[in-house]
C-alpha cells in the first residue's frame, strides 16, 4: 500500500498537528512539515523575536515619560482631564497629579528619558526605540493582556507566537517554534487558538532547584532511562503492529511520532537550558547571583539560549507591575528585579551579534495613570498608587530593523491620550510581522467560514520606527 | 458603507483605521463637541441629506458619506491628513471650501487633528440602503434553510446488507460510487465503541464476557438499552453540550470570581439527557425557561426551566467592564452568538457591525434578533468597585427540599452560634489577659505564660472570624441559580455602531432571521419576546438539522455536514442530504427523543462497520465521506481520564453538586463585603473524592490551566470555555506524550492497575485479564509472548511498567 503523505496532508487541510509533527525529523518530509522555515512576503529584518512581557501595567510616567505639568501640580487637586463619560474608577475619590517616584532623566546620546530606577537599562538607551503613545482597547488585565498577545480582548484567538510559528516555522527542528518562560496564567496568551496545536507555546520555567522540571513532565525523576526506553520500545512495538493492521491512520502515526519527539526533547532540553555552561561574566551581566534580579536574569538568559538555538518566538514574563497602592514603595523593587536582566539581555545579544536580526520587545498590557489612586481613601499621597491606563502607555523595541535611539509618539500634558505617533496594539502586531518578513494582511487562516489574521481587520505598519 | 469588517476581503484604509479611536470617550467628545458643529455649520448647506444637496456627489452628514466620497473620491482618509481632500479643500490648496470664505485656522487645525486621530465618526445614514447586496429570497434557496424533505429511502442492489433505513441511504451512495462497505466490526470492537460513545467509559470485564457469549439476536439492543439507562450516558452527552455553551464555574476572566451556582445548570443538562427531555423542549427552556416556568405546575419542572437559562448567562461576561452600557451590548452579542452557534449553526455575530459577508443576514436581522436579549436582564452592578455580577435567582423548592433546608439551616445556626460564643469567650479572655499583662510587677515566667495564652486566644479569634465570615457567606439557603429574567419594560434594540452603545442607529423591531422564517412574531406588551424566539428556534428545520448532525458526528466521528457549527453558505454541504432530512424527520416524529434517536443510529449496520482500511475505497473516497468504514478517533480528555480511573477500579459515582470546593475556607477570598473586589477562589484544597470522580464534575475555569485533578484537560484538547465548539480539535503533540510517559498521575494509575490485576495469581490469566480490562478484548498469542518477554527482562515493577505502557498505547487511547 502506498501512503501519499502530502496528498493526505493536503486533504486534512493542515488542520492536524500530529501529522505535521510526523515530519519534524524527516528531511524528506519537509514539504509536509508546518514548522519548516517558510518564504517571506517582504524582506525580513529580523529572524526571531524575544518578547519580555511586563505583566500588570508598568507606570510609564514613573519610568519613561514624565510630564512637567503633572510634576508641577503634584498633590494638588486639578480639573479632571476626562469628560463626563470618562472612566476613572475603582474607588478613586479624588484625582491628584503625582510626580514620578524617582527622578527621570535623559540618557545616552538620544536623550531618551529613563528613571533612576533603571540604571542598567539607561546604559543601553541608545539601543532602544521608545514608543510613547501606545494604545490598547481595554483597561482590565485579562482582556488587555489577551489583546497584547492575540489581538483580541475576549476570544481564544491564536497568539502572536503561534502566528509566527505558523508563518515562519522554526529554525530548530528539535524544539518547538514558540516557548514561553514563566507564562501568564491565562493559557490563551500562548494558545494556538484555531491554528494547528503544534504552533502553541510550550511553557517553560526556570528550575529553582535541582530536580525541578523546566517543562511539565519533561522527565520522570524516579525511573532509569533504560527502563523507560524499554517501556517505550514495547509500547511503540504494539503501536506499530496496530498501525500495520489498520494500514493507515494519521492520528496513530502522529501519536507514535510524538512519543519519539518527546523522548528526544527529554534528552536534549536539559542541555539547551543548562545555564551552568555560561561564563561568570555572562551570568553577572544578567544579574544572576542570588539577588533580586536572579530569577528574571535566569529567564532572560534562557531566552537568549533558546533564541540562539533557533526558537522563533521566546517570551519571558516578568510580573509585579500592578501598583495600585504605595507605588513609591513598590516600584523600586519591581525595577530591581527586571532592570539588569533586560539590560543584560540587550547587551548579550549585541555582544554576540544577535541583536542585528533579533527583535526585542518589552511591554506591559497597558500603563498607569499620571494621577494617583488611593484605594483606602484615607492615605496621604506618599502612599498612593496608580490606576490602569490603556490609552497612552510605553513599549520598548530594539534590534532587527528598529531605529535605535528613537523616541516615537507623544501624549497630552496629562499623559491621558496620544497627540501624535499613536501606535495601537494592532499596529504593533502589524509592525512585528513586517519586521519578520510577513505581510500582516496575508498571514491568514480559515476558521468558521472566514480567513482570520493576527490583526483582524486592523493594523498599519509603523514605518517611521523602522531603520 | 460604514463599518468594520469581519471578513476576508481586504479592508480599505478608511475601514481599518477607524478602530483606533473606538470606544475612546475623548474621541467621541471631540467629534461631538467640535467636529460635528463645524461640519454642520459650514458644510451641510451643500453636502447633506438634510439640505437635499450633494454637490460634487459628496455628503458629509454620515461617515459613509465622506468615506465613499464624491466625484473626486473619498473626502478623507482617517489617519492620513496628507491624503485627505477635505483638508486640502479647507486649506484652500486645490479646491477652495467652503467657497464663501476660508475657515478660521483654528477650525482647520481641529479638522486636521480629527483626521489625524482616525476621524472618529459615529454618524450613520438610514440603514435601509444597507441591504442592497443581500437577496433574502435567493438566500432561502440554500439547502439548510429549506423545509425538511421526506422521501422514501433509496433502493439498493444488495438488499441483504441494510438493517435500517439509514443503511439504505449509505449503501445506495456507496453502490453509485462502485464501492462496498468493509466487513462488520467484531463484537469486542463494537462493544468498546458503543460503550465509549454512549457513556464515555469502557465496558467492564464482566460486560465484555457477557456480551461475547450472548448469542441472542437482541444482545446488541440489550447493551444499548443498558448504556442509555445508565447515569453515565448523561454525564457523557452533557459535556458535548457544555462545549457549545462555554460553561465554566467562573464568571468572566478577571480576579478569579466563582460562579457559585453554575453547577446547577451542568446538572440540569445531565438530567435533561438522562430523563430524555425532548430536544425541542431543551432548546425552549434554555432560551426562555424563566418565561416558560410560569406555566409549570410541578415544582421540579419549574426549577429545571429556570435553571436552563444558565445557558444565556454562563459565558465569558466581562463583569469588570466599567462602561456598563458597553457591557450590556456585549452580553447581548454573546447571547445571540451562542444561540446562533449552538442551535442554528450560524455566525450571527458577523452581522453586528455590517451585513453578513457570506450569509443572507442583513445587519437589521442581527438587531431584530438581538432585541430579544436587549429586553433581558443578565447582570447587575454590585456594591463593590466597578464590578457587576450575573443575576442570581432563587428556585422554588419541593416540600422535601424545604424540610431538608430547614434542618441544614438549624444545624448551621447552631454551629455559627457555637463559634460566635467561642469567639466572644476568647475575646473576653484576651481582654482580661491584656489587663493582667498591664501589671508591671509580673515575673518573667508569669508574663511569658500569660503572653502565650493571650496570643493563642487572639489567634483563635482571628481563626473564628474567618470561619464565621465564610459560614455566613455560604449559609444554607434556598437553592439558587444564575439565570435571566425580562427587564421591566422591554423594547426593541437600536443598531449600535461597531458595538459602541453611544453611537446609535435605527431602532429595529424584534424579529427572526428573515432568511430562515416565513413570518415575524407577535410580541406581547411588556415581554422580551424570548418565548416567541424559543418557539421559532425549536421549530426551525435549520435547528433540527444542526441537532441531528451533531449527534451523528459524535457517533460517526464526522458530521454528514462536517462544519458542524456552521451551516451557512460557504459551509460544508451534507454528504447525504436525503439522509440528513430523513433523520431530522424521524427525530421530530419520535418526539425529539435523543435516546431513541441515538439508539437507532448505533443499532444500524453502518455504525457497526469495522474501521479497517480498504485500498479501493480509500482511493475513491480517502476522507470516508461515503461511510464505507467506521472512523476512528482518539478519546477526548474526559473519556481518557475517566477510563484510566475506571480501569484501575477507582471510579467514584457522583450525583452532581457543586464543582468548586468552596466549602473549604482556604479556597475562598474576598468575602468581606467591604472589599473592593468580588469574592474569589483558589484551589488550596480538594475533596478527596474529586480525584476519582468523573471529569464533568470537576471545576472548569476560564482564565488559566484547568486545575488539580482536572489538569489532564490541559493536555488533551479540552474545549476551553472561551471557544464555543461542537467539534474539538484532535492533536498529537509531544506534551501529550510527555504526560503519558512521565506524569505522576499516569504512573499512579499504572501502579493501581497492576495492583488490581495482582488479584489474579496465574501469570497468563492475569495478562488475559489486563487485556480484557484495558483493551476490552482477549489477548493474542503474540501479545502474550511479547508481554511475558517484557515482564522477564524488566526487573523493577515489571507489572506496573507493563500497565504503564498499555495505558499509553494507541489502542487504549483510540476508540476504533
Amino acid at each position: 500500500m502506498t501512503l501519499d503523505r502530502r496528498e493526505l496532508l493536503r486533504k486534512t487541510a493542515c488542520g492536524f498537528g500530529g501529522l505535521a509533527l510526523g515530519g519534524m525529523f524527516a528531511d524528506s518530509a519537509a514539504a509536509a512539515n508546518p514548522l519548516a522555515p517558510a518564504a517571506s512576503h517582504v524582506p525580513p529584518k529580523a529572524r526571531r523575536i524575544i518578547f519580555v512581557f511586563l505583566a500588570g501595567g508598568p507606570s510609564q510616567g514613573d519610568l519613561f515619560a514624565p510630564k512637567a505639568y503633572i510634576t508641577s501640580k503634584h498633590g494638588q487637586a486639578i480639573k479632571s482631564p476626562v469628560g463626563d463619560d470618562g472612566q476613572l474608577r475603582v474607588g478613586v475619590a479624588r484625582f491628584l497629579p503625582m510626580a514620578p517616584v524617582k527622578p527621570v532623566r535623559p540618557r545616552g546620546q538620544s536623550g531618551m528619558m529613563m528613571s533612576d530606577l533603571l540604571p542598567n537599562l539607561s546604559g543601553v538607551a541608545d539601543e532602544l526605540c521608545l514608543l510613547k503613545a501606545m494604545v490598547a482597547d481595554n483597561k482590565a488585565h485579562a482582556p488587555a493582556a489577551l489583546q497584547l498577545h492575540t489581538g483580541h480582548i475576549a476570544e481564544a484567538r491564536p497568539s502572536m507566537g503561534s502566528w509566527l510559528s505558523y508563518g515562519l516555522g522554526t529554525e530548530n527542528q528539535n524544539m518547538p517554534g514558540f516557548i514561553t518562560i514563566h507564562p501568564p496564567r491565562d493559557g490563551r496568551t500562548y494558545g494556538a487558538g484555531f491554528l494547528p496545536a503544534i504552533h502553541q507555546g510550550t511553557p517553560l520555567r526556570v528550575p529553582r532547584q535541582d530536580g525541578e522540571l523546566a517543562i511539565s513532565n519533561l522527565r520522570d525523576p524516579e525511573i532509569k532511562s533504560e527502563l523507560q526506553r524499554r517501556r517505550l520500545d514495547f509500547l511503540q512495538r504494539i503501536n506499530r503492529r496496530l498501525l500495520n493492521r489498520v494500514k493507515t491512520d494519521l492520528q496513530m502515526e502522529g501519536i507514535i511520532e510524538s512519543f519519539e519527539l518527546a523522548f528526544r526533547m527529554q534528552a536534549e532540553t536539559p542541555g539547551l537550558i543548562d545555564l551552568t555552561r555560561e561564563t561568570k561574566r555572562t551570568l553577572e551581566m544578567y544579574g544572576i547571583g542570588g539577588g533580586a534580579s536572579d530569577a528574571n536574569g535566569r529567564a532572560c538568559l534562557m531566552a537568549r539560549r533558546l533564541s540562539e538555538a533557533g526558537v522563533r518566538f521566546v517570551q519571558v514574563t516578568i510580573d509585579g507591575w500592578d501598583h495600585h497602592g504605595n507605588i513609591r514603595n513598590a516600584l523600586p523593587g519591581s525595577c530591581a528585579k527586571a532592570d539588569q536582566p533586560i539590560a543584560g539581555l540587550i547587551r548579550d545579544l549585541k555582544r554576540r551579534g544577535l541583536l542585528e536580526d533579533t527583535l526585542l520587545m518589552v511591554s506591559g498590557e497597558f500603563g498607569r495613570t499620571y494621577w494617583s489612586q488611593d484605594l483606602t481613601g484615607t492615605n496621604p499621597i506618599e502612599k498612593h498608587g496608580r490606576e490602569h491606563q490603556q490609552e497612552s502607555f510605553c513599549t520598548l523595541l530594539a534590534g532587527g530593523g528598529i531605529k535605535a535611539g528613537l523616541v516615537y509618539g507623544e501624549t497630552d500634558d496629562f499623559g491621558y491620550r496620544p497627540v501624535q505617533g499613536q501606535v495601537h496594539l494592532h499596529d504593533l502586531h502589524a509592525t512585528i510581522l513586517h519586521l519578520l518578513g510577513i505581510d500582516h494582511e496575508r498571514l491568514t487562516y480559515p476558521h468558521h467560514g472566514r480567513d482570520y489574521r493576527l490583526t483582524d481587520v486592523y493594523g498599519q505598519v509603523v514605518h517611521d520606527i523602522l531603520s | 458603507m460604514v463599518v468594520t469588517l469581519c471578513a476576508m476581503s481586504l479592508p480599505s484604509l478608511a475601514q481599518k483605521k477607524e478602530n483606533t479611536s473606538r470606544g475612546n470617550p475623548a474621541a467621541r467628545a471631540f467629534f461631538k463637541e467640535t467636529v460635528r458643529p463645524i461640519l454642520e455649520r459650514h458644510c451641510y448647506r451643500c453636502h447633506s441629506h438634510q439640505a437635499k444637496k450633494a454637490k460634487g456627489g459628496l455628503v458629509l452628514d454620515s461617515r459613509s458619506g465622506w468615506a465613499k466620497g464624491g466625484q473626486s473620491g473619498p473626502a478623507l482618509v482617517p489617519g492620513k491628513p496628507g491624503k485627505s481632500l477635505l483638508l486640502s479643500a479647507v486649506r484652500y490648496q486645490d479646491l477652495e471650501m467652503p467657497p464663501k470664505g476660508k475657515l478660521p485656522d483654528k477650525l482647520v487645525r481641529q479638522l486636521e487633528r480629527w483626521v489625524a486621530e482616525g476621524a472618529y465618526d459615529p454618524r450613520v445614514t438610514k440603514t435601509a440602503d444597507r441591504e442592497k447586496g443581500i437577496n433574502i429570497e435567493a438566500g432561502r434557496r440554500h439547502w439548510a434553510f429549506q423545509p425538511l424533505e421526506q422521501m422514501a429511502p433509496p433502493d439498493v442492489k444488495n438488499t441483504r446488507w441494510p438493517q435500517t433505513d439509514l443503511d439504505r441511504y449509505i449503501l445506495a451512495r456507496l453502490e453509485t460510487s462502485g464501492l462496498r462497505p468493509v466487513p462488520d466490526a467484531d463484537r469486542y470492537t463494537w462493544l468498546r465503541r458503543v460503550s465509549f460513545d454512549l457513556t464515555g467509559l469502557p465496558p467492564t470485564v464482566a460486560q465484555v464476557r457477557e456480551f461475547a457469549s450472548d448469542g441472542a439476536s437482541r444482545a446488541r439492543e440489550r447493551v444499548v438499552d443498558r448504556l442509555l439507562d445508565s447515569r453515565a450516558f448523561g454525564e457523557r452527552w452533557a459535556r458535548h453540550w457544555l462545549d457549545l455553551v462555554g460553561y465554566a464555574d467562573q464568571i468572566g476572566t478577571s480576579n478569579s470570581v466563582f460562579a457559585q451556582h453554575a453547577w446547577r445548570y451542568r446538572d440540569y443538562v445531565i438530567n435533561a439527557f438522562n430523563n430524555d427531555k425532548p430536544f425541542n423542549e431543551f432548546i425552549r427552556e434554555q432560551i426562555a425557561g424563566d418565561l416558560i416556568a410560569a406555566d409549570r405546575k410541578d415544582v421540579r419542572q419549574r426549577a429545571a426551566s429556570l435553571t436552563a437559562t444558565g445557558f444565556l448567562v454562563l459565558g465569558d461576561i466581562e463583569i469588570v467592564e466599567s462602561d456598563k452600557a458597553k457591557l450590556l451590548v456585549d452580553i447581548v452579542d454573546q447571547q445571540l452568538n451562542k444561540v446562533g452557534k449552538a442551535f442554528l449553526g450560524m455566525t450571527l455575530e458577523c452581522a453586528r457591525c455590517h451585513d453578513h459577508k457570506f450569509d443572507p443576514i442583513p445587519q437589521r436581522d442581527y438587531y431584530a434578533m438581538a432585541g430579544f436579549f436587549h429586553g433581558t436582564s443578565t447582570v447587575f452592578k454590585t456594591e463593590r468597585g466597578v464590578w457587576s455580577d450575573v443575576n442570581v435567582i432563587e428556585l422554588p423548592e419541593t416540600k422535601t427540599q424545604q424540610t431538608d433546608r430547614a434542618r441544614r439551616q438549624k444545624q448551621h445556626a447552631e454551629k455559627l452560634a457555637g463559634w460566635k460564643s467561642e469567639r466572644k469567650q476568647a475575646g473576653d479572655r484576651r481582654a482580661q489577659l491584656d489587663k493582667l499583662l498591664g501589671n508591671k510587677d509580673l515575673s518573667k515566667t508569669e508574663r511569658d505564660k500569660l503572653t502565650k495564652e493571650r496570643n493563642d486566644r487572639s489567634g483563635r479569634v482571628g481563626q473564628l472570624n474567618k470561619l464565621i465570615l465564610h459560614a455566613e457567606f455560604f449559609a444554607p439557603g434556598v437553592p439558587r441559580i444564575h439565570g435571566v429574567r425580562d427587564v421591566e419594560d422591554p423594547t426593541a434594540m437600536r443598531i449600535t455602531i461597531r458595538g459602541d452603545p453611544r453611537a446609535l442607529g435605527d431602532r429595529v423591531p424584534r424579529g427572526f432571521l428573515r432568511v430562515a422564517s416565513a413570518g415575524q412574531p407577535e410580541i406581547p406588551a411588556k415581554q422580551s419576546g424570548r418565548r416567541q424566539l424559543a418557539d421559532w428556534v425549536a421549530g426551525n428545520p435549520l435547528a433540527t438539522r444542526v441537532a441531528v448532525n451533531r449527534i451523528w458526528q459524535k457517533l460517526f466521528g464526522e458530521g454528514l455536514v462536517r462544519s458542524v457549527d456552521y451551516f451557512g453558505l460557504p459551509g460544508d454541504r451534507p454528504s447525504h442530504p436525503g439522509l440528513l432530512d430523513h433523520l431530522a424527520g424521524r427525530f421530530i416524529r419520535e418526539g425529539w427523543s435523543q435516546k431513541k434517536f441515538i439508539r437507532s443510529l448505533v443499532l444500524s449496520r453502518t455504525y457497526g462497520l469495522d474501521s479497517r482500511h480498504d485500498d479501493r475505497a480509500h482511493a475513491v473516497d480517502p476522507d470516508n465521506r461515503l461511510r464505507w468504514r467506521m472512523n476512528r478517533s482518539r478519546l477526548d480528555a474526559e473519556a481518557l481520564r475517566d477510563a484510566m480511573i475506571m480501569v484501575t477500579g477507582q471510579l467514584k459515582p457522583s450525583t452532581g453538586g457543586p464543582a468548586m470546593p468552596l466549602e473549604f475556607p482556604e479556597n475562598v477570598g474576598g468575602l468581606d463585603p467591604k472589599d473592593v473586589n468580588p469574592p474569589n477562589f483558589r484551589f488550596s484544597k480538594w475533596r478527596p473524592e474529586q480525584e476519582f470522580e468523573r471529569t464533568i464534575y470537576l471545576p472548569v475555569i476560564r482564565h488559566g490551566p484547568q486545575p488539580g485533578p482536572a489538569m489532564l484537560r490541559n493536555v488533551f484538547d479540552f474545549a476551553e470555555p472561551s471557544q464555543l465548539t461542537g467539534k474539538r480539535p484532535v492533536t498529537a503533540v509531544p506534551t501529550q506524550a510527555l504526560f503519558l510517559m512521565n506524569s505522576p498521575v499516569v504512573k499512579k494509575h499504572a501502579v493501581a492497575l497492576a495492583r488490581r490485576m495482582g488479584k489474579e495469581n496465574n501469570e497468563s490469566k492475569r495478562l488475559g485479564l489486563l487485556w480484557l480490562t484495558l483493551l476490552n478484548r482477549p489477548i493474542t498469542e503474540t501479545e502474550q509472548r511479547e508481554a511475558v518477554g517484557f515482564l522477564r527482562e524488566t526487573d523493577e515493577n515489571a507489572w506496573a511498567e507493563l500497565c504503564h505502557a498499555l495505558l499509553a498505547s494507541n489502542e487504549f487511547l483510540m476508540r476504533m
